[in-house]
This record gives C-alpha cells, sequence and structure tokens, in this order.
C-alpha cells in the first residue's frame, strides 16, 4: 500500500518549534509513520506572501523530489501569483490566509484555468464558508477541490456539497469524528476520500494509525491512503 | 499489554452528527485496535439531561460488563443531583462522575460541584472533567484550586487544557496537585505536545483517553502508538496510570 499525505506543510512555523522546519526533518517524520511521500506547501507561501514562499519550494526540488512534492500556493488578481501556467499536479488556494474571496472574478478566473489544465485544488475548509465552495463547484463542475482540514463537526454541510459535486473530495486530516471515514466512503465512495494530515499544524500519527485500521476493504484502504492522491496528481490511471 | 481508554462517550450531540454513537459501536472500533476497557458518559447526560442519560448509560454498562465502565454525570443544577449521584455510585460499572463545567455554565471550584466531589471521596471513586485553558469554568487554574480540597480523590483533567495554549498550564497544575491526572484526547494534541506533556508532568500523570465517540478512538490512540516515547512510558498512558487507578478504586 502506498501511502501518500496530501496535505503537509514544510517549514518553520510562527508559534512553534518543529522538526518538519527542514526537508530533511520532514522526511524523518514520513519515515517514522511509514509515509511514503508528501505533497508539501511551504509555510513561507501560507504565513507569508506567496509570490516570495512559493520559491522556499525549490530546495525541495533539488534536494528531494520524490519523498516530498511541492505544492505552490497561488493567488489570483493583479496582486496574486503569475498567470497560472501549469498543467496538472496539485496547487493550494488559502482565500481566508491572503484576503482575497474565493467567488470574485479573479478567483474564478484562476479557477476555470486550473480546470480547464486537470489542476487539482486544495482548499482549506475553516478558510471559506460552505456556500461559497457551493458557488465555486456549481460555476466549475470540473474542478477538482480537495477540501482540507474539514473537522469532525461538519458533517452535515459536507454531505451536502459531496451530494451536489462530484469532484468534491476530502481529506482525513481532522476527518477525526467516530467512523467518520467509514461513513464518507460508503456514502461517496472511497476514491472521495484522501489520507492527509495537516501536519505539523495538526496531528499526523493519528491519522496514520486510523489508515491501518480503517473498517474498509483493503482495495478501498489503499485508494485512500494514497491510490487516489496518485490518480489526481496524474501518475495512475483512473480505474 | 491491555490498553485502557479513560475518556469516552455514548449517543450522540446536538451541534454535529455522530452516525453511530451506539455502544456496539464503539465496542466494534475497540476490538479492531486492541482496547480493552473504555470509561464512557452518555452524551445525553453530558447534554441536556443527565438524569436520563446515566439511565442509559448503566443500561449500555449492563450489556457490555467488562469492556465500558462507566462515569455519571452530575448536573450541579438538579436538586436531586447529589441522592441520585449517591445511587449511581452503587450501580454495577460506575467507577466515578464526569464534570463539564462548559456545558453546565459554572465553574469546576464553584460550590455547587462539592456534593459531587464530597460523594467521589467518599465512595473511593474517580472524577473526570472537562478543560479547556482560557475559560472561565474549566481553566487548568480551576482544577488546581478544587483538587487540593480533595487530597485522596483522583480528578482527571480531561483533554489537559484541550488548546495547545493549554498544555503548559496543564502540565503546571499537574505539578502543584499530586492528584491531578492528564489525559490525552482532543483535536489539537499532537504527538510533540504529548512528548512534552510527559517531560514535564511524568506519564505516571498520564492516563489515554480517546473521546470516543465523538472523536474517533484511533485517531486518539494512534497519537499514542506512534509517538516516539519510551516504551515504559508509552505502556504507563495507555494502561498503567488508569489501571492503578482503577485498582484504587473502593
Amino acid at each position: 500500500m502506498t501511502v501518500v499525505d496530501i496535505n503537509r506543510l514544510l517549514g518553520p512555523l510562527p508559534y512553534d518549534e518543529v522538526a518538519s522546519r527542514d526537508p530533511a526533518g520532514l522526511v524523518g517524520e514520513l519515515d517514522r509513520l511509514r509515509i511514503d511521500s508528501a505533497c508539501v506547501v511551504h509555510t513561507h507561501a501560507v504565513y507569508g506572501d506567496p509570490r516570495d514562499g512559493n520559491e522556499s519550494l525549490t530546495a525541495v526540488e533539488e534536494t528531494d523530489g520524490v519523498r516530498l512534492r511541492p505544492v505552490p500556493v497561488l493567488i489570483p488578481g493583479p496582486l496574486g501569483t503569475a498567470e497560472w501556467q501549469g498543467s496538472g499536479g496539485l496547487v493550494r488556494l488559502c482565500p481566508g490566509e491572503h484576503r482575497w474571496s474565493l467567488t470574485g472574478g479573479y478567483a474564478l478566473a484562476l479557477a476555470a484555468a486550473l480546470a480547464r489544465t486537470r489542476t487539482t485544488v486544495l482548499l482549506g475548509w475553516e478558510t471559506v464558508t460552505a456556500a461559497e465552495i457551493d458557488q465555486l463547484a456549481s460555476a466549475l463542475p470540473t474542478l477538482r477541490i480537495i477540501l482540507t482540514g474539514t473537522g469532525y463537526r461538519s458533517l452535515r454541510e459536507l454531505a451536502e456539497l459531496m451530494d451536489r459535486h462530484g469532484e468534491l473530495y476530502v481529506d482525513t486530516s481532522t476527518l477525526t469524528g467516530h467512523l467518520q471515514v467509514e461513513w464518507f466512503a460508503g456514502r461517496y465512495g472511497a476514491r472521495r476520500v484522501l489520507f492527509g494530515t495537516g501536519a505539523p499544524v495538526t496531528d499526523d500519527a493519528g491519522p496514520r494509525f486510523q489508515l491501518d485500521t480503517l473498517a474498509l476493504p483493503d482495495s478501498e484502504t489503499a485508494l485512500i491512503a494514497g491510490g487516489n492522491a496518485l490518480r489526481l496528481l496524474g501518475e495512475a490511471e483512473d480505474p | 499489554m491491555t490498553v485502557i481508554d479513560a475518556h469516552g462517550h455514548l449517543g450522540r450531540w446536538s451541534d454535529f452528527a455522530i452516525p453511530d454513537g451506539s455502544a456496539r459501536s464503539l465496542v466494534d472500533v475497540m476490538d479492531r485496535c486492541g482496547v480493552a476497557i473504555a470509561c464512557v458518559s452518555h452524551l445525553l447526560a453530558v447534554g441536556p439531561d443527565a438524569r436520563a442519560g446515566n439511565a442509559l448509560l448503566l443500561t449500555d454498562l449492563a450489556q457490555h460488563p467488562g469492556r465500558l465502565l462507566g462515569y455519571a454525570v452530575f448536573n450541579p443544577h438538579d436538586p436531586q443531583a447529589p441522592a441520585r449521584l449517591r445511587d449511581l455510585m452503587d450501580a454495577p460499572g460506575v467507577i466515578g462522575v464526569k464534570l463539564h463545567p462548559e456545558v453546565h455554565e459554572l465553574p469546576l471550584d464553584h460550590p455547587a460541584y462539592a456534593p459531587a466531589f464530597d460523594i467521589a471521596a467518599d465512595r473511593g471513586r474517580i472524577v473526570l472533567a472537562h478543560s479547556q485553558h482560557a475559560s472561565a469554568f474549566s481553566d487548568p487554574v480551576r482544577f488546581a484550586a478544587v483538587a487540593p480540597r480533595y487530597p485522596e480523590l483522583p480528578l482527571l483533567m480531561g483533554h489537559s487544557g484541550l488548546w495547545t495554549s493549554g498544555f503548559a498550564p496543564a502540565a503546571e497544575a499537574a505539578a502543584r496537585c499530586p492528584n491531578l491526572v492528564l489525559e490525552t484526547c482532543g483535536t489539537r494534541m499532537t504527538t510533540r505536545h504529548l512528548l512534552r506533556l510527559v517531560a514535564e508532568a511524568g506519564a505516571e500523570r498520564i492516563v489515554f483517553g480517546s473521546d470516543a465517540v465523538f472523536l474517533d478512538l484511533r485517531v486518539g490512540l494512534g497519537r499514542v502508538l506512534l509517538a516516539d516515547l519510551d516504551e515504559a512510558d508509552r505502556a504507563q498512558i495507555l494502561h498503567g496510570t488508569m489501571d492503578r487507578l482503577l485498582k484504587g478504586l473502593r
């Protein structure tokens, strides 16, 4: 079973000391928890301006292109990151942290480019509203959005969104209510649930152990563990 | 090793959906990941109706003897609560009292809780109380205020302050009060926070708790199982500390 953490931070935190402040420390954490690779956003791009912060991912690309998968943070509009030139892969949007509207014209233009290029979006649940997600997903139904950090109290709101939009996915980082991962997999299929930790802001060990003890068939657990991530990254076929 | 979960629940809650909060569902998860015993209260009792919820607890305890142990919830606003608590302490499987100062909107060191502490101390039981740093009701300083009044009573600080800002104050309170025991569940807790708690308070002052079925038992358990802990400390948290407290019950 390949394990890919879809939601990981690399770099120092402003309010705590963490082992993953540098690539070597983060790889050590992955080794300890038997995680094969992680999609990493740099903290400079979340807690700073991504126009500068994304450059810190260059060190990852130079030192490690296998265990750590660089994920840029994007901002739409004239004061944002440059027009999206990529294709496929994964990006993160942080409208709450960077103070822009997820449903404004600039955002919709960026989202259209991401949908057109089959680029998957990581979007933090706590930084936007369910109504904004609904509006974005309705405007761009082919845009693949992985909602991260959904928490354990949002099941009802999430269910309505997941029912309405087939390209919405959730990560397991804080999907920590009793048997909620199994509930999602049962209702929406395991292909719409991805292992993620949100570490080091949120815990990595708990979701990792949960992965080993899911009450699901091995084939579905494998999808959650890494199969879905590899498919969305374009590294595996859609079964 | 026999894992004991010191902080769990049965039932459902108001502001989010628990798809299956039954005792059977919890025991299934316990079986799946090697947890022998869970010490639980009923969420109906923690929430709107301690009387009705405690009755449901007794039914579930009777259906899962040896696997589930119970905390009876004490609502300090209920004039019948002291008398009811005395009876509940005699029920099979009940090991102590659950207090939730946030729900009941009364500080933990308020005199209205005195009957609950008195009864638990008299009967040689355990008290588990929700804690929440910077709250007027359940900040760790409230625990440090009340614990010395009952020096023989084990007082479990549920969530160890809950927020990341609360873990250090929780450890400080434990250092001042020998009968305070820190409990590990909560969504803000990570392995590095747990390691710091162990360094500051000692594993013999910490018990594993999951908050299931509020939270997924496996997430809380994995945090202890996969933390970079000394094996003796891990065993102490998962089993040793709570085993000592349970063996101390009269």
